[in-house]
């Protein structure tokens, strides 16, 4: 920005995997035609599936995955230490994800149905805010690698970061796909925040939800409207559940 | 204008032609509903075979091929402590095939708002200019109501309109050009026959609407119901998810953002087509919300499409195609609100409770 | 091969290579291109505002750029974007631009970290300004609160500017903190020299502040007001202006003689995005300011 007297710096940047399956760590690599420049604006200080480094000066964390063990939330609290801006990174990190399913059965039971009689030691699955502050939340099963690049890019320009307020059906509609409730099925798509590029409605798969709810959602007239439509209500608490993004909407209504 | 008639098969080879030659977008069926119903959209066509000539009504409008969803109105390129500003209309020449008369008014209505109003928009100018636009009749879905709008004809905006007179097409040339491309092909002046054919097709056309929306005075019920309880009413069903301006054929208002590249050497302004019903339509810097809740944000779109703004001399916007109430799942659509402004309770289908009582 | 339609490129067309003049409204121009400036001093006001001093770098574009008092501008942040700035200094200057600037958003923000010599662009003015020639002759109440202050300062330039045309003129400025008061530098200058009868207060009192403390209305004791000669200017939050205007309205002005300045967010200055819109008016086009009279009628504008 050198048009405004100042120069960006590099972003020291660590990057932290708890219960999860890293593939919203691995979008970092996505989205080819950028990777260089993308790189090129990052200090990568701590980084397992890029580097053997490790160094604990990074400015921003990032944070995947859920908290599952009690090891995790010591592990979890010396990077907010650590670290200036901490971001819950993925789903799972922002609300707890699939993993939150586990939340459902008895603790025994999961670990048995898992392991059969090994001893594991396991926790209820928690938010990453559940334990530590959070400054801020890049939701998606996986992330989408545009945002990254984008919410990356506003950081180092110093530009505040924001999501989109609105829901999928704004971006589903520009794509021109068919409505999945014309097709008879239950899409999240009107009640979760937007920012995919509808990318799974396009491939005609329901909207699961994973970015979270969008802003000011009008949840109760969500749920009228699957009845109205005569969809199953199995079908809808099955897909509200998925990745644990709408409980206080849930339990708001029960 | 100037009129002639084409067989049918006559007229599918000139189609094809220019679709073979152009690039070209027509009606074509995406999507088998629920109930067995087709789903059409404008989608690209390369032959005359892939255009369904007998589709109802597609699900989203022709406007994003003039205003585009999303698209760069300039790009600056940083140069040590300065910038370049590149500014570029695209505008590559496309054919647009089989749009309704409402579809076409619609396009007339972009064309006061974005050209002939205060700051035309050059970028709107460009794809306007490229656009060849070959229009067609037809009868009226059940929950149509442009006839209410007086949108059901269209006499001008196309370069072609064609009025299917049975085996032919009654043909309104509105363009040299497609003045030229006919020459090639075997047309006919009417005869007085043809003419009868057209004004029965058009009698027909005109018997054929079952939805009929009461406009007259609207403006007026507007402005005197801004405080009535039929907005929270309505506004409580709203999702917010703005599918009513996605589908809509002259929702136009936006959104603009800078884009940095990723090597930060340049960025890209983007326009970005909005939606009032959006939660951050009205927001201003630190957060305020002028339309903080759902009913003063649904009653907002109605007020830009049934008392019209002063930008395009107070006309009423919509063009009665109901895009925007087949598409919302919540079940709004332009006759219940209007007719419950109106406080017709009988003729609201969807509502099974009154009206509020007024305070 | 004649089916081909041909493309009409309008990139060739004259008005692609002419700069915009933003004061013929209806022609078709570069509306994205603004005039490039640079920043040639930064005044700091108070930790949420300064004061900006633009210079239009091209001397042609510099004798294009005329407003008038109350009219806004589009600034432009390469990067960033593009915010509707009222522009805050008198319409003879014609070799700076002043805006003052509150750290709002995420454009002004990118603004306060820019420094002296940086480079924006503007594009504009736009919208509609205070009838000044109507109140000549005529008692002139200017009303500002909080930041209010900034748009009010360019009919104020005006007014000295032609300080014989205007007979008593009061300003009257409220903020909530002493330390919010802004251009307080400038004060002295405006009641010794432009003879305009200054008129403070805020709502809490510091130590320090020795003035009067309340609301701003309260400040209509110290001034008598000939309903049939005055005019008056009031620009500040809604709630302010509301009550300001009514208690105008009772002494009885009529509320066609009392103007008022709305604040929107503007994305395009034009009356297309449709984002300022109040009922529906366009705020860009047919505001900023308007009548009170206008503003009762537009229902959303309070």
């Amino acid at each position: 920005m050198q048009h405004l007297g100042f120069s960006h710096k590099k972003i020291k940047i660590g990057s932290f995997d708890f219960t999860c399956c890293e593939g919203c760590q691995l979008q970092f690599a996505n989205k080819e035609s950028t990777l260089p420049a993308f790189l090129e604006l990052l200090d990568i200080r701590n980084f397992r599936e890029i580097s053997s480094e490790r160094h604990d000066d990074y400015d921003i964390a990032l944070v995947e995955g859920s908290i599952t063990r009690e090891d995790e939330v010591e592990r979890l609290k010396t990077i907010r230490k650590n670290a200036k801006v901490l971001i819950a990174y993925g789903t799972c990190a922002c609300f707890g994800g699939v993993n939150s399913l586990k939340n459902n059965f008895p603790i025994e039971e999961t670990v048995r149905e898992v392991y059969g009689n090994h001893a594991v030691d396991t926790l209820p699955v928690r938010r990453i805010s559940d334990v530590v502050d959070v400054d801020f939340s890049i939701p998606g099963c996986p992330v989408s690698k545009e945002e990254v690049e984008r919410i990356v890019v506003s950081i180092a320009t110093g530009s505040m970061i924001d999501l989109p307020k609105y829901p999928v059906c704004v971006e589903c509609k520009q794509q021109l796909n068919t409505c999945l409730f014309d097709l008879g099925e239950i899409c999240l798509g009107p009640i979760t925040r937007a920012g995919c590029n509808a990318v799974c409605t396009t491939g005609k798969t329901a909207c699961l939800g994973c970015r979270g709810p969008a802003d000011d959602i009008n949840f109760e007239s969500f749920m009228q409207l699957v009845a109205d439509h005569k969809l199953s209500s199995e079908d809808l608490d099955e897909k509200l559940g998925f990745y644990n993004c709408f409980e206080e909407f849930r339990h708001d209504k029960s | 204008m100037i009129y002639k008639v084409i067989a049918k098969r006559e007229f599918e080879k000139f189609i094809d032609a220019l679709v073979r030659e152009n690039l070209s977008y027509g009606p074509k069926q995406v999507d088998t509903d629920k109930n067995g119903e087709p789903i059409y959209q404008f989608v690209e066509v390369t032959a005359v075979s892939d255009i369904a000539f007998d589709y109802t009504v597609t699900y989203s409008s022709a406007k994003h091929f003039l205003l585009p969803f999303r698209e760069n109105l300039s790009h600056f390129t940083y140069t040590d402590g300065d910038w370049e500003q590149e500014i570029t209309y695209d505008s590559k020449p496309v054919v647009l095939i089989g749009l309704r008369p409402c579809d076409i008014g619609a396009i007339n209505i972009l064309d006061s708002v974005l050209l002939n109003g205060h700051f035309p928009s050059p970028h709107y100018l460009a794809r306007r200019k490229n656009t060849f636009i070959i229009g067609m009749d037809h009868l009226p879905p059940p929950d149509c109501f442009c006839k209410s709008m007086n949108r059901h004809t269209v006499t001008s905006g196309f370069n072609l309109f064609c009025s299917d007179i049975g085996d032919s097409y009654y043909l309104s040339i509105n363009s040299s050009k497609a003045y030229n491309y006919l020459k090639e092909f075997e047309v006919t002046d009417p005869t007085d026959e043809d003419d009868c054919r057209l004004i029965e097709r058009r009698k027909l056309i005109k018997q054929s609407f079952k939805t009929d929306v009461e406009v007259t005075g609207l403006p007026s019920f507007l402005d005197i119901e801004f405080d009535s309880p039929i907005w929270t009413k309505w506004g409580d069903k709203c999702l917010n998810c703005g599918t009513c301006a996605m589908v809509c054929p002259t929702c136009y208002c936006y959104n603009m953002e800078d884009r940095p590249d990723t090597d930060l050497q340049g960025s890209s302004r983007q326009k970005q087509l909005y939606s009032c019903n959006l939660v951050d339509f009205a927001e201003v810097a630190g957060g305020h919300n002028f339309r903080p809740k759902n009913g003063d944000r649904l009653k907002y779109r109605y007020y830009h499409h049934y008392l019209g703004f002063a930008e395009n001399a107070n006309q009423q916007i919509c063009v009665g195609c109901n895009r925007c109430g087949r598409a919302c799942l919540a079940g709004i659509n332009p006759k219940d609100v209007i007719n419950d402004l109106r406080m017709e309770k009988e003729s609201c289908m969807i509502c099974v409770s009154q009206s509020p009582p007024k305070t | 091969m004649r089916f081909t339609i041909p493309s009409q490129d309008i990139n060739r067309e004259p008005f692609a290579e002419n700069v915009p003049d933003f004061h013929f409204r209806s022609s078709v121009m570069q509306t994205e291109r603004g005039y490039k400036c640079r920043i040639t001093n930064i005044v700091h006001l108070t930790e949420q505002e300064k004061l900006f001093q633009l210079r239009i770098l091209d001397p042609d574009e510099r004798n294009l750029f005329r407003f008038r008092p109350g009219q806004f501008l589009m600034l432009q942040v390469p990067g960033y974007g593009e915010v509707p700035i009222s522009i805050s200094s008198s319409t003879s200057n014609n070799e700076q631009v002043e805006l003052c600037i509150r750290k709002a958003g995420h454009v002004t923000s990118a603004l306060f970290e820019a420094k002296e010599g940086s480079r924006v662009a503007i594009r504009g003015p736009f919208g509609s300004s205070f009838p000044m020639e109507e109140m000549m002759d005529k008692n002139v109440i200017l009303v500002a609160g909080g930041l209010g202050i900034a748009p009010l300062r360019a009919p104020l330039f005006w007014i000295n500017d032609h300080r014989d045309r205007y007979r008593n003129v009061h300003m009257l400025y409220g903020t909530k903190e002493p330390s919010q008061m802004l251009f307080t530098y400038q004060f002295e200058e405006w009641e010794k020299i432009n003879h305009i009868n200054l008129h403070t207060i805020v709502e809490n009192a510091s130590p320090e502040w020795n003035g009067k403390t309340g609301m701003i209305t309260e400040l209509f004791s110290e001034i008598t007001i000939d309903p049939e000669n005055t005019h008056a200017i009031v620009c500040g939050p809604p709630v302010m202006f509301k009550f300001v205007c009514n208690y105008l309205d009772k002494k009885g002005i009529p509320m066609n003689r009392m103007f008022v300045s709305l604040e929107r967010r503007m994305h395009c200055g034009m009356g297309k995005c449709c984002r300022c819109m109040v009922g529906s008016t366009f705020t860009c086009i047919d505001g900023p300011v308007f009548d009170y009279w206008s503003v009762m009628n537009l229902k959303e504008a309070i």
